[in-house]
């Protein structure tokens, strides 16, 4: 990663055919939308993990406890069910989006995209506008100079700093992670963690930026495969714009065999990626719609109609129809609302006990007196609940059969596990050979909907 | 050009082993503990859960890498574009 760094902080002043992007400073609806995404994103990342939630931190991933934290509810390892899912929800979801709306995650929602935003910002208020920025990048090294550059940087790694503090305060309580950085006492590996992200972020949006984009992005490169011609891409209407040429403000350029593009180029110097969108759809195009409002300014500006490059589809871009409800819109969606009941679904019956039944591996059975044989169970129980629970254990599957625990209310505190041995006394004669199958149920004593059961086998002697 | 090129190089590299480090860590410790692991082969070492987590992300990033890399050099580098 080191080297990564290095060699991108060296790139910006020596290479030549990729020069370091100053955007240009757009206004406009499209901006505005991407500003109040940035603000709402930003946060709830920085947000969220100071929000309490019947007294402990509403979304904590206590990795140390093995336990997650989502407001009210807890999962263990146990649920790993429920990550697999979300996992499907979100790339079903970027197929769906992806096939709707084209890059909307890229320009809008992607952190990448995100937080080279905010890191944009900082660098505006330090180092001014675009035609400021590359002055300063052409002028020697002065005092103002050090000085621009210097609070640039500084805002940057504080702010850097602050982003890999609150990724751990995800995984340790950020509370107290607060109080260990304040007191200079933080462990070892949290304070490894902190200096990881933050370097990254640092990396990725003060250095890499659009180059992330380009060259790291499996996204970027598979999403063409996600496209049709009925979904929403951002383009430059060739018909209304070609030919381009520069033309005074009141002339008719109609009459001069001009199309609409007065070629000012402003759309070039606002994009993030540098690129130029009249040369056609480009995997480079993360589709901020910056282009579109630059151009809208001047669109307005030459009192042209607005709109020379702007959201469409390929199909309407030929004069065609295009289709919202598409076969591959509606298989996705379906799918999303389907996964999306079903875990919802699942996590209002989600029982918060589970058990798991180990039979004693070194005796078969054992005869306890003339009448009774008994096999030993280590039982291990997960109260998943917020509150602690005492639990009864009962046996099914063989007659007359009872299971002894010691003590025989089990107490199990919130979010807890505990192990105990069950013993199982079945009479001689009820069960002979082995692998008899029974039932053990689990029972809380002030929820009676609160049961697990599990199944294990009964051994007896061959008679 | 050589910049350019290691910038690819590692774009190509560590990143895509980056991302499959992620995902193998939670699948492998969302279904293993660290400390059954530890406790299972070396039992006089004492170390945290964090650091187990961090050891066995770091081991899987390190393995991606490695076959990330040979890929790139047996597919002969990156020549799709701009050159
Ligand atoms: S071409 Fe336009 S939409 Fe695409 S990245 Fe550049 S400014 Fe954004
Ligand atoms: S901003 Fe609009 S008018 Fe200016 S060069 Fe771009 S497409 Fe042409």
């Amino acid at each position: 990663m080191s080297k990564q760094e290095k060699e991108v902080t060296v790139d910006a002043g020596m290479y030549v055919a990729r020069e370091k992007i100053h955007p240009r400073e757009v206004k406009g609806p499209f901006q505005t939308l991407r500003n109040l995404a940035v603000i709402v994103l930003l946060g709830i990342y920085y947000g969220l993990a100071w929000v309490q939630w019947e007294g402990r931190q509403a979304v904590l991933f206590d990795l140390p406890a093995r336990q997650f934290h989502i407001f009210g509810l807890t999962f263990w390892p146990q649920d790993f069910l429920y990550l697999a899912l979300l996992l499907i929800l979100a790339a079903l979801s970027l197929f769906f989006f992806t096939a709707l709306a084209g890059r909307l995650w890229c320009g809008y929602a992607c952190p990448q995209t995100v937080w080279t935003e905010a890191f944009l910002w900082m660098e505006r208020w330090t180092e001014g506008n675009r035609q400021q920025r590359l002055k300063l990048d052409k002028s020697p090294w002065n005092s103002t100079k050090l000085l621009r550059r210097g609070s640039k940087h500084v805002l940057w790694v504080l702010f850097a700093l602050y982003t890999g503090f609150t990724f751990v305060g995800y995984f340790t309580p950020i509370r107290e992670l607060s109080v260990g950085v304040a007191t200079f006492n933080l462990g070892g590996w949290e304070t490894f963690w902190l200096l990881f992200y933050g370097f990254a972020t640092w990396g990725n949006a003060g250095f890499l930026r659009e180059q992330v984009c380009i060259y790291m992005c499996p996204y970027a490169r598979f999403q063409s495969a996600m496209f049709d011609r009925n979904s929403l891409i951002i383009s430059y209407d060739e018909k209304r714009g070609e030919p381009r040429g520069g033309r005074g403000r009141n002339v008719d350029h109609k009459a001069k065999g001009l199309g609409d593009c007065i070629d000012c180029n402003l759309c070039v110097q606002a994009c993030p990626t540098g690129i130029d969108i009249r040369d056609g759809l480009q995997y480079e195009c993360i589709a901020c719609a910056a282009c579109i409002d630059a151009c809208n300014g001047v669109m307005d500006k030459m009192d042209y109609p607005r709109g020379l490059i702007r959201y469409t589809t390929e199909n309407a871009m030929e004069g065609q129809p295009s289709r919202i409800l598409r076969p591959r819109i509606i298989i996705y969606g379906i799918l999303l609302l389907v996964i999306t009941a079903g875990v919802l679904y699942s996590l209002t019956q989600r029982t918060p006990l589970a058990m798991e039944v180990m039979a004693d591996r070194n005796v078969l059975y054992r005869d306890v007196d003339f009448e009774t044989i008994e096999n030993v169970y280590t039982v291990r129980i997960l109260n998943k609940d917020n509150q602690a629970h005492s639990y009864v254990l009962t046996v099914d599957g063989l007659p007359n059969a009872r299971v002894i625990t010691r003590p025989e209310r089990i107490h199990v505190g919130a979010g807890s596990t505990d192990t105990i041995i069950a013993r199982v006394q079945v009479p001689r004669g009820a069960a002979t050979g082995p692998g008899h199958p029974i039932e053990l149920q689990l029972t809380s004593q002030s929820d009676p909907d609160i049961q697990s059961t599990n199944s294990a086998r009964f051994h007896g002697p061959d008679e | 050009m050589t910049k350019v090129w290691c910038l690819r190089c590692l774009g190509s590299t560590l990143w895509p082993s980056f991302l499959a480090a992620a995902v193998a860590s939670v699948v492998f410790f969302a279904s293993i503990d660290p400390e059954t692991l530890r406790m299972q082969t070396l039992p006089d070492w004492s170390i945290s859960r964090m650091a187990g987590y961090t050891i066995g992300f770091f081991m899987f990033w390190g393995v991606g890498l490695l076959s990330s890399s040979l890929t790139y050099l047996l597919s002969g580098g990156i020549s799709d574009r701009n050159e």
